[in-house]
């Protein structure tokens, strides 16, 4: 029975399916593909040819129908009835122009969020174009700051190029390791003091945070030395305690190094 | 006879001149000197000059028919008590004697690269005068002084004070440190720099002329006293360091 029900219920939207078709088939607005399926149909199926004939009467008699004139009762009940709703939208009216101000309200919203919309794409493009701009920069200003540092003729030079390094936001790898080679190696002492203080300026990276404790037992420029005692202790890095304790007891250290790593030790503990 | 006696005085002066100079034909590249007492002048010319301010000062008699000879091996190629050796683009003065150095004066042409080094208490005063090229000076003992340099100058002192004071032209960077010495230096007053300022024990003292906009200071909680900041907006590098003693920062 359900089957059976269900059969039926197909068959019926299948009749529905292909009388739209048929009247679209009609109105003569049908894509060439579908006008051939449907005359191919239409002279293999028997029913299909009956409900086309049946769709051409009806829609025959609809396009020779006259338009309908309402009767003069009718047309006054109509006005009467139209004028009543006039008055109650007048009445109204004040509960109407909400929702207008709403849909005012709306459409103004609307175009600030696109007009805010596009902004934003345009500001991101501008931000991404920037972006791209200064990382080029800060490429460029890296190969000049490490070719400063590079220049063993000119201890102005480096000192310039870890000026520059000091001025940058952030140091990578590449960077960090050449200023802790001036550090601990360049002969100038004007350039390793310039160096730390680049360095000093990225405390917080650990790396850089290790670099420093370890150039304090090879560094081996006195001015240096107190320079870097005063970083550590201002680093609060209790670790280089020991090592302050052994250039106390070095003989060879500057009395003004043996000072420092004196203050240094009270400092810290 | 008048112009015999000229004569005899002209030949006199040519003899003690030329056992006074010596000289090197070379208008750049890089001048190491390694000599306690030493003044050096820059000058507009094609040649390295060296020259003794006392000639005989430290005559000794005894030392009369010896030569002086040191542990490096070098020769008094020079005739003033000194060792002056090219090596490529780089001239090297040294002195013969450890002790007493003897004062010598070095003017050098304006492309001329300056080095400074002495580690020896034995030294004096070293005095660098209208250079216009880089100098870069590191002692231990010696006080340093400059006059009407250009810069740029880095020069590190460890016992010795420093005095600076430059053309209207200043080009830096311009680093000067002591520890136990005074740094006083005098810069045009429209000076376009990045000043660092910084002394442990000691004090700075700056004209107030120079209006110095400071520079947030880092984290980094400071001991001593140190400044930085700009004036005039910003530019070259100013470092100045004196651990133990004063910074004067004046306006020319």
């Amino acid at each position: 029975m359900l089957s059976a029900g269900g059969g039926q219920e197909v068959r019926c939207m299948e009749k529905e399916k292909l009388e739209s078709l048929l009247i679209d088939y009609l109105d003569n607005i049908l894509s060439k593909e579908a006008k051939e399926k449907v005359d191919g149909m239409l002279a293999e199926n028997e029913e299909a040819r009956k409900l086309l004939q049946e769709l051409n009467v009806i829609i025959g008699a609809l396009d020779n129908s006259q338009p309908l004139q309402p009767s003069a009762s009718m047309q006054r009940r109509f006005e009467e009835s139209l004028a009543n709703e006039v008055v109650l939208e007048r009445k109204s009216k004040q509960i109407f122009r909400i929702p207008s101000m709403y849909r005012v309200a709306a459409t103004v919203g609307l175009i600030l969020v696109s007009v805010g919309i596009a902004y934003w794409i345009n500001k991101h493009r501008q931000q991404a174009d920037e972006l791209s701009q200064m990382k080029t920069e800060m490429e460029a200003t890296k190969k000049m700051l490490m070719a400063m540092l590079d220049n063993m003729q000119s201890a102005s030079q480096r000192v310039q190029g870890a000026t520059i390094a000091y001025t940058i936001g952030k140091a990578d790898d590449e960077i960090v390791n050449a200023l802790a080679k001036a550090l601990n190696e360049d002969k100038n002492t004007n350039v390793r003091l310039a160096a730390l203080e680049a360095l000093a300026k990225f405390y917080q990276e650990e790396n850089v945070r290790q670099l420093l404790i370890k150039s304090l037992s090879i560094q081996n420029d006195e001015v240096v030395q107190i320079a870097l005692i005063q970083v550590l202790v201002q680093m609060k890095e209790k670790g280089i305690v020991k090592e302050l304790e052994k250039i106390t007891r070095d003989t060879e250290v500057l009395k003004a190094v043996k000072d420092e790593a004196f203050t240094g030790i009270l400092k810290l503990s | 006879m008048k112009t015999k006696l000229l004569m005899v005085i002209g030949f006199l002066v040519a003899t003690f001149v030329n056992g006074q100079d010596y000289k090197i034909a070379k208008s750049a590249g890089r001048l190491e000197v390694y000599i306690g007492n030493v003044e050096i002048e820059g000058y507009a010319g094609n040649e390295i000059l060296f020259a003794t301010k006392d000639h005989d000062r430290d005559e000794d008699d005894r030392a009369r028919g010896l030569r002086s000879i040191n542990s490096s091996g070098l020769e008094d190629n020079t005739g003033l008590g000194i060792n002056v050796t090219t090596k490529g683009d780089v001239i090297e003065v040294r002195q013969l004697k450890k002790m007493n150095s003897p004062e010598i004066r070095i003017k050098v042409p304006k492309g001329v690269t300056v080095y400074y080094e002495h580690q020896s208490q034995y030294g004096g005063e070293v005095k660098f005068r209208n250079v216009e090229g880089e100098i870069e000076v590191s002692t231990h003992y010696n006080n340093l002084e400059f006059e009407n340099i250009t810069g740029p100058v880095t020069a590190k002192a460890i016992y010795g004070s420093i005095d600076a004071t430059f053309t209207d032209n200043v080009k830096g960077p311009v680093s000067l440190i002591s520890v136990y010495g005074h740094v006083d230096v005098t810069i045009p007053v429209s000076t376009k720099a990045n000043l660092k300022l910084n002394t442990s024990y000691g004090e700075i003292f700056v004209a107030p002329d120079f209006k110095i906009e400071m520079e947030k200071q880092g984290e980094l909680v400071s001991y001593g006293d140190k400044i930085s900041g700009k004036i005039n907006g910003g530019g070259m590098t100013i470092d100045l360091g004196a651990n133990y003693s004063k910074i004067y920062l004046r306006k020319k």
